[in-house]
């Protein structure tokens, strides 16, 4: 199997906090990649760890081939031209209206001519279910509304792997099922690896080609959706069942 | 001992880091400048709010030093009847000294703070990171057009507060002070050289260049929050006072 990105014993500190205690993980190339764990976990933490936003304090991360712990800052920005990221709180240019966030990344890495973003910025908003909204400006959006134009922005350079950072929470049932549908969709139709953290364990099981559960810095359980419903880890299983009584700790 | 030496070690220690750190990010800035894409609109946005929307302060500052200057000196000169010297002495200390060190600081106070606070913001919602993310270097399109609006504009807004520090002081001593006009404009134009105005600048050449790398700086260090984010502003806005303060005295006694 090919691997987009691989990351050998994962160590990230926080001063004498410790989050990673050594992840071990494969991305799939082509496949969608759910993360899931509660809340503080750090989940968000290795998302930025992947694309190089943030070094491991040990530990190594391989995409593509290529160890990016270890590239200058001039590769590194060169490397994340591979990405797209959804930030989990989607993380808007709050100086420009929501046309020229989506238009950002095109402007700054394409030589297309205005007609042509302008055509695929509204192409990526109409994927996220947004119209007529190129002129606001991000303070004068929804928290859902801004998340998707962060989603439509992280896509519009059509990347080589998407990294989602809890693309459904705060969004309605609807919208949700129509953004897991999109993460769905741009994966089957142009093969992107997906990597996603999700609070929603309906759509990860729907979704999911693989699934990594991680609690207390490590890895708990990676497996397909099938393994994670037939498994008896523990972990898994009071996570799946929202309940508080198991292993996991309520702090 | 040990107690001692870190209580003067740690301070150091960290002055030491901050500057390195700041030479560096002004190194990797300058390195930056001619690096493709240049980015006009961005320089031209931060030339219209650092320099044209400062401009009325700059006024203000500019003729009302100049003209409290004129009151002070002529107490001076007057008593061994120097009165027309009050021009030479305005005009010099304005274009040496007065109008780079408080355009500076007015600069400072009005937008280097902003740009530490816009910065900042950016740091701590993650927009920092989203240009990251996007494969758009941050000090490129943050700190570049930020940085050369600074030296660029600096200089300009010197200009206008010794214009004006020159014409305060005139109008104070000829219309209040009674100084015989022809007199005081004569000695000024001969004790006044070229080379005074050309200090003052190189100085505010320098301090544009700190007010703006400072305030950057600060900014991009942020941490923590709307909190972290008004902690930085204050401190760059002192930092910036500071450094305009300590950089006033090396290159003065440099030109001297
Ligand atoms: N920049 C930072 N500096 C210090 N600590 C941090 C920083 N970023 C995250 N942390 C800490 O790392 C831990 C994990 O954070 P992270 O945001 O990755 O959690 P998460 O799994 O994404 O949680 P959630 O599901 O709520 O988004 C938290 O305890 C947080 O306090
Ligand atoms: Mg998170």
């Amino acid at each position: 199997m090919e691997y987009a990105i691989e990351c050998f014993d994962l160590h990230k500190s926080f001063g004498t906090h410790k989050i990673h205690k050594g992840i071990d993980l494969k991305i799939v190339k082509g496949a969608i990649t759910y993360i899931i764990g509660p809340s503080g976990t750090g989940k968000s933490v290795l998302l930025k760890q992947l694309c190089g936003l943030m070094s491991p304090t040990k530990g190594k991360v391989i995409v593509n081939g290529q160890d990016i712990t270890v590239m200058k800052p001039e590769e590194l920005v060169n490397m994340r031209k591979t990405f797209g990221i959804l930030f989990q709180n989607a993380a808007l240019f709050d100086s420009m209206n929501v046309y020229e966030n989506v238009a950002f990344p095109l402007v700054e890495h394409t030589k297309l001519p205005k007609n042509k973003i302008d055509a695929i910025v509204a192409e990526k908003l109409r994927l996220v279910g947004l119209s007529n909204i190129e002129e606001k400006m991000p303070s004068e959006l929804s928290g859902g509304m801004r998340k998707r134009v962060g989603l439509a922005r992280a896509i519009a350079l059509e990347p080589e792997i998407m990294l989602y950072d809890e693309p459904t929470t705060g969004l309605d049932p609807i919208m949700c099922d129509v953004v897991d549908n999109l993460i769905n969709d741009t994966q089957k139709q142009l093969g992107i690896t997906s990597i996603v953290i999700s609070h929603d364990i309906e759509s990860t099981l729907k979704i999911a080609d693989y699934i990594a559960m991680l609690y207390d810095g490590k890895v708990v359980l990676y497996g397909t959706a099938e393994d994670f419903k037939t498994t008896d880890n523990p972990y898994v299983k009071q996570f799946f069942s929202a309940s508080k009584e198991g292993p996991i700790k309520i702090m | 001992m040990e107690k001692v030496l870190s209580f003067f070690g740690r301070p150091l220690v960290n002055i030491v880091e901050v500057a390195g750190h700041m030479a560096l990010l002004f190194y990797s800035t300058i390195k930056l400048v001619f690096k493709k894409p240049f980015r006009t609109k961005l320089l031209l946005k931060q030339i219209e709010f650092i320099g044209a929307n400062s401009m009325s302060v700059i006024i203000l500052t500019g003729s009302f030093t100049g003209m409290v200057f004129a009151f002070q000196s002529y107490i001076g000169f007057h008593k061994f009847g120097a009165d027309q010297l009050v021009g030479t002495v305005v005009a010099l200390a304005m274009a040496r000294e007065l109008g780079p060190v408080l355009s500076a600081i007015m600069v400072a106070a009005r937008a280097g703070s902003a740009i530490t606070a816009e910065i900042g913001t950016m740091k701590v919602t993650e927009q920092v990171d989203a240009l990251n993310a996007m494969a758009v270097d941050p000090v490129h399109y943050l700190f570049v057009p930020r940085i050369l609006a600074g030296l660029i504009v600096m200089p300009m807004l010197n200009a206008v507060t010794v214009f004006f520090g020159i014409v305060g002081g005139y109008l104070v001593s000829i219309k209040v002070l009674g100084i015989n006009k022809t007199l005081y404009l004569d000695y000024m134009y001969t004790y006044i050289d070229f080379e005074d105005f050309a200090n003052g600048m190189i100085k505010s050449v320098v301090f544009g260049g700190v007010v703006t790398l400072v305030g950057c700086y600060k900014g991009f260090m942020t941490r923590g929050g709307a909190e972290g984010v008004g902690r930085a502003t204050t401190e760059s806005v002192v930092m910036a006072c500071v450094l305009i303060l300590i950089f006033d005295y090396i290159l003065t006694a440099f030109m001297f």
